[in-house]
């Protein structure tokens, strides 16, 4: 192991742990105004009008008159409003800002606010979305985004084939429940809204304000404060609360703060999108896997939000961690008028391996031969070519990872002894993923051009500035690591703050498992360039992101490297089914991961128990549907975050792989941890009840649906 | 409708005009700038809140404020004072327990209800201690392992 | 305006219901005050006045005599859960509900009251065949538990009434079993519930009493399945199951939820219960 890897105390753990952090709900500053959020009550309606009560002095709106910029949040498509103006389209749409002193008065005023809709027809199932439609929710087709992949020949393949396997599956949305709700503080002065708060990328905000506002980027500044949690639910989403509190400011010349209830958030803000995905698989009689046709269909919401982005990685993900010569991937994010889906942890890869890994595991049934054999018979290795024909250039270890995992967790044995195990039936099941590091497809070359700041003080400190968030996962501690350690200086003498856009360039959004690899590598790189300069009294550089001259990648045929670099994983969860109840019980979590070197041990271990433990919330308890365009669960009441006593610990092992386009061998890490874990614990159901599953989540009821239509059978 | 509310907060004695039906939370951190206590759900589910009353856990934002009449208040502004925080402070710090923070402040003062109650707890009993207090980042096996290491080292503390 | 007030005593709290304006109980407030609530730094919003009853030490009592245990409506969870003299089968129920920090507000009283279908202090209760002390200024009187709970959210109490007591007469019972179903495995509403008592000779079964949570507008005993076993040596209980299972599946009436379905709530009732009596009849309890 590296001398890196060693943990040390978290930088931000003081604070933290004495409860005297200041979240964003905690400041208030003087004059200080709050903020509460009409929101629309239809599906699809025109706003006929808006009947507000009288004011009491003091409390005024914000609504779509109030924009003097574009009522447009700048995010791939451009078609979602910050306010709403004549129409609404999902049911949790914001239309309007009450804001004053007592949030017991905004309370009485949004409820005698009343808001006449002429009613449309609303699209609110995938189904309904494929349908032919009078009036599409976005331009003229039912979905915002298709794309094709393809390598190779399906025909080949087809002709090959002496046995052809055809599934589909489903997943449900999933909530990121983040501690602390959405939450930001606006504040107006001399000329200038500063926006803090609790996010994820201060950039996307600050150019969400600079559109509203119409305003140049001088007179835009965003601040991070310490975040509850993240977990990609606060990617974009933030840039439309910023943007309603900054309004509030800038018309009363007051701070305004904004925090969502929860209700309020769990309703209204970006969630998992919902998928379904049909895969068909031609195996020749060597019971080797030639062809593969993936067809993916997704339930964006109403508006398209970076459901693009989500598509694209789940496209690129679809074909898992097989090498199959001949594979072709359609997909498509369909228009309906639901929440807006967003990201979330894993950004369209727990999808797609689910299906992929539920599909190999249906396929070694039907060939009578044991998943993992299957599986390891097509993993990809160092000189293959991906989905997208990008090749992999460097040692891909997944042998080593199942090997390991195999020995962990006794799997052959366990799974040699059958289900019978007392009064419960028992169950493993293992799942071999990737998580592609850094932003999809030339995505750091052609969009973020990711620019570091690392500056050079006469005292010998030194300071980093770049845009990356803490929100749990360790930033505020790797960055300053890998600083130290390449100048060799102490820790303490390595200052890193919150991002401030006023004094940090933009190193890019804190998302995509980007922040150690690709921006703690320019901060090596500047720290390596510092350290030759070390004589100079100050030194303040900048460095700018370089696409790696071995990477290949065309956006419009969509074919090259669709990854700057990948890190690969397996889990096996075992699992009890009690027959009387149906309910599901993990009695075991084992995790083998490749991620590079990792830059702190117990940061690394702590996003691992995290990560799984969210992945099989994913695949079990977190149950979220919508009907009528409503979301049932919106309360942690209704919607099942695991506890304590929920899951056992993981035990996990890294393997040691080193990158070294990585700062001292580092990928990404932080969305790897959850991808695999809901098709571990729904292999082991399978395994357990000998039927088999095609959704997500597994709740005690499906698993009743299933057991009694295969009693039937 | 006002009423006078008269308790203890971290030993010292309080006397507060206030509406006996607001909750002890919005007290705690508007009245009395004690901003630990955080509102993660504002229905007793997550824990965010967690104060101790008379020595037991509880939901500071379920609680009407005239529930803690005459009741002794403990929060976490309190409770970092003690010798048996600095144990604990420790252990999470080893254990590496403490992620986006927002449920720590709750987590740190479950962890003391069980200790007092029992000091020599299982895992079990510490992961049933710690059932009403959410955390999303860290997935509890290392908090659990600080209270169990705090629990091993803290002889006579409890 | 929403008004509250704070009796000294029980004799006060009881003139004051007496007093004709209508008031809500709070004993511990952890129903009542997510049901009303109303947003961050905003009162909740409780329709009529509102008495605080948790604080009243009448309201505290426990005692365990011959005649049977009573236990003060304002107790909390968490403090029956402490009392050493009271049985594991009371106390198994109330360790299973909500959370630590919830149980120590959260009081029985308040949970009867509240009368939901899933409260699961009341399969125990209806199975013990416990009484409610009720009283008004002027009288008292008590009442058995399952003719309180007349619907989901309903119950007998009179605006001038305050529930003071549960009263749950001596019995002896050697076997005791409890399933709570719920969503994930602490802090979780029930789905459905089953409890069940027996008491036997030898292996003769002198005392049969089950109860079903969640399955029904209210708490289910049928005492109908229950006689049809009285009386039986283990032998001869697998051959009556079919006619048992006959009075509970016209009494089981469950509903679709966000939490689950009719059919998982019905077929796992059933399966709790098949289990259990066959377990007897097994001679495994």
């Amino acid at each position: 192991m590296e001398r890196i890897s060693r943990a040390i105390k978290r930088l931000d753990f003081d604070e933290k742990i004495d409860g005297s952090a200041r979240y964003c709900a905690d400041i208030k500053p003087e004059g200080m105004l709050y903020a509460r959020t009409l929101r629309s009550e239809k599906a699809r309606a025109r706003i006929l009008a808006v009947k507000i009560p009288p004011l009491p002095e003091g409390y005024f709106i914000v609504d779509h008159h109030d924009i003097p910029g574009k009522n447009i949040v700048p995010i791939v498509l451009e078609d979602q409003p910050f306010l709403a103006a004549e129409r609404v389209n999902y049911i949790g749409e914001p239309i309007m800002l009450v804001v004053g002193t007592d949030r017991q008065v905004l309370e009485e005023i949004l409820a005698g606010v009343q808001v006449s809709y002429e009613e449309r027809p609303p699209v609110l199932t995938l189904e309904e979305a494929v349908a032919p439609q009078q009036e599409y929710i976005y331009g003229d087709k039912p979905y915002f985004v298709e794309y094709r992949t393809s390598r190779g020949s399906l025909e080949e393949a087809r002709a090959g084939a002496s046995l052809v396997v055809e599934d589909e599956f489903r997943t449900g949305y999933q909530e990121q429940a983040y501690l602390e709700t959405q939450s930001v503080l606006a504040v107006y002065a001399e000329e200038r809204v500063t926006v803090y708060g609790s996010m994820q990328c201060p950039y996307y905000i600050k150019e969400a304000l600079v559109q509203a506002l119409g305003w140049s980027e001088e007179r835009v500044r965003v601040v991070q404060l310490p975040t509850g949690g993240g977990f990609g639910g606060k990617e974009e989403y933030p840039s439309l609360v910023a943007v309603h509190a900054a309004l509030g400011a800038v018309k009363s010349g007051r701070p305004v703060q904004l925090v969502l209830e929860r209700s309020e958030d769990m309703a209204a803000t970006s969630k998992r999108h919902p998928a379904v995905i049909r895969i068909k698989s031609y195996i020749d009689d060597k019971q080797r896997i030639i062809g593969r046709e993936i067809d993916i269909s997704i339930d964006a919401g109403a508006y398209a939000g970076l459901s693009s982005v989500v598509l694209q990685r789940m496209t690129f993900s679809a074909g898992g961690v097989y090498n199959i010569e001949n594979i072709q991937v359609h997909s498509r994010a369909y228009a309906t008028n639901q929440v807006v889906c967003g990201a979330f942890r894993g950004f369209g890869g727990p999808q797609a391996f689910f299906a992929m890994e539920m599909h190999m595991a249906n396929i070694a049934r039907k060939l009578g031969v044991d998943s993992l054999d299957l599986k390891r018979k097509h993993f990809f290795h160092r000189g293959d070519r991906s989905s997208t024909g990008g090749l992999f250039q460097h040692d891909i270890k997944l042998d080593e990872i199942v090997s390991e995992i195999e020995q962990m967790s006794a799997y052959r044995e366990k799974k040699a002894r059958g289900r019978e195990g007392g009064d419960k039936l028992r169950g493993i099941g293992c799942a071999v993923f990737f998580h592609g590091c850094g932003f999809t497809g030339a995505g750091e070359r052609d969009l973020l051009k990711s620019k570091v700041r690392l500056k050079k003080y006469p005292d010998g400190t030194v300071e980093i500035f770049v845009a990356s968030t803490e929100m749990g996962q360790g930033v505020l501690t790797t960055l300053r690591k890998i600083v130290a350690a390449e100048l060799e200086l102490p820790l303490q003498n390595v200052i890193h703050h919150y991002p401030d856009t006023d004094s940090c360039p933009d190193s890019g959004p804190t998302v995509a498992s980007r922040t150690v690899m690709i921006v703690g590598r320019l901060l090596q790189d500047c720290a390596r360039e510092i350290k030759e300069r070390w004589s100079e009294d100050e030194v303040d550089l900048l460095r700018e992101y370089v696409y790696p001259d071995n990477l290949y990648w065309d956006n419009e045929c969509l074919r090259g490297n669709a990854y700057p670099a990948y890190s690969w994983g397996a889990n096996v969860v075992e699992v009890k089914i009690d027959p009387l109840s149906f309910e599901l019980d993990v009695t075991g979590v084992w995790a083998v991961f490749d991620v590079g070197t990792p830059i702190d041990e117990k940061i690394v271990r702590g996003q691992i128990e995290g990560g799984i433990v969210q992945g099989l919330g994913y695949g079990g308890m977190e149950v979220m549907r919508a009907q009528q365009g409503r979301l049932q669960q919106t309360n942690l009441t209704t919607y099942m975050v695991p506890t304590a006593l929920d899951f056992p610990p993981v035990e996990s092992k890294l393997i040691y792989n080193p990158f070294e386009e990585g700062p001292f061998g580092a990928r990404g890490l932080g969305e790897l941890t959850l991808v695999g874990a809901a098709p571990a614990l729904a292999q082991a159901v399978e395994d357990a009840i000998g039927c088999q599953l095609q959704q997500i989540p597994i709740t005690p009821e499906y698993i009743m649906e299933l057991m009694l239509d295969d009693q039937d059978d | 409708m006002i009423r006078t509310i008269s308790f203890r907060i971290n030993g010292q004695e309080v006397q507060l005009q206030t509406h006996p039906l607001r909750r002890l939370l919005d007290v705690l951190r508007d009245d009395l700038e004690l901003s630990g206590s955080k509102e993660g759900c504002g229905e007793g589910e997550c824990g965010a809140c967690s104060v101790l009353l008379d020595g037991r856990l509880v939901n500071s934002c379920l609680l009407p404020v005239a529930l803690a009449e005459g009741r002794d208040v403990v929060t976490i502004e309190g409770y970092r004072q003690t010798e048996r925080f600095a144990l604990l402070r420790n252990c999470f710090e080893a254990a590496g327990s403490v992620q986006c923070g927002f449920c720590t402040p709750g987590m740190i003062m479950a962890a003391e209800a069980l200790l007092r109650e029992n000091p020599h707890p299982e895992p079990g009993d510490i992961r049933t201690a710690l059932s009403g207090n959410l955390c999303r980042c860290t997935g509890y096996s290392m908090i659990v392992q600080a209270v169990l290491l705090a629990a091993r080292e803290g002889e006579g503390l409890w | 305006m929403v008004k509250a007030c704070r009796p000294r005593s029980l004799m006060e709290a009881l003139e004051i219901r007496d007093g004709g304006e209508d008031s809500i109980l709070l004993a511990g407030g952890t129903d009542l005050m997510v049901q009303h609530r109303r947003g961050s730094g905003v009162l909740p919003d409780l329709p009529e006045k509102t008495m605080f009853i948790g604080h009243l030490s009448e309201l505290q009592e426990v005692s365990v005599e011959g005649e049977g245990i009573s236990i003060g409506a304002a107790c909390t969870l968490a403090r029956l859960l402490g009392e050493p003299n009271l049985p594991d089968y009371i106390k198994v129920p109330l360790a299973q509900m909500a959370s630590p920090a919830v149980r120590n507000v959260a009081t029985i009283g308040g949970n009867i009251c509240n009368s939901s279908p899933a409260g699961d202090t009341l399969p125990m209760l209806y199975a013990l065949e416990a009484r409610l002390l009720i009283q008004s200024r002027r009288a008292s009187h008590s009442m058995a538990v399952e003719d309180f709970i007349t619907a989901p959210g309903q119950n007998r109490l009179q605006p001038n009434e305050i529930l003071t007591q549960v009263q749950i007469p001596a019995a002896v019972f050697d076997n005791y079993y409890y399933r709570k179903i719920g969503a994930r495995k602490a802090n979780a509403v029930s789905k459905l519930s089953f409890f069940a008592l027996s008491r036997r000779e030898g292996q003769q079964i002198q005392e049969l009493r089950i109860a079903l949570g969640a399955v029904a507008p209210t708490v289910i005993r049928s005492r109908e399945g229950e006689s049809l076993l009285a009386g039986l040596n283990p032998e001869e209980i697998i051959p009556v199951l079919p006619e048992v299972w006959a009075c509970y599946q016209s009494l089981i009436r469950p509903i679709d939820d966000v939490r689950s379905s009719r059919e998982y709530r019905r077929r796992v009732a059933l399966a709790l219960l098949e289990n259990y009596l066959r377990s007897l009849g097994e001679g495994f309890l």
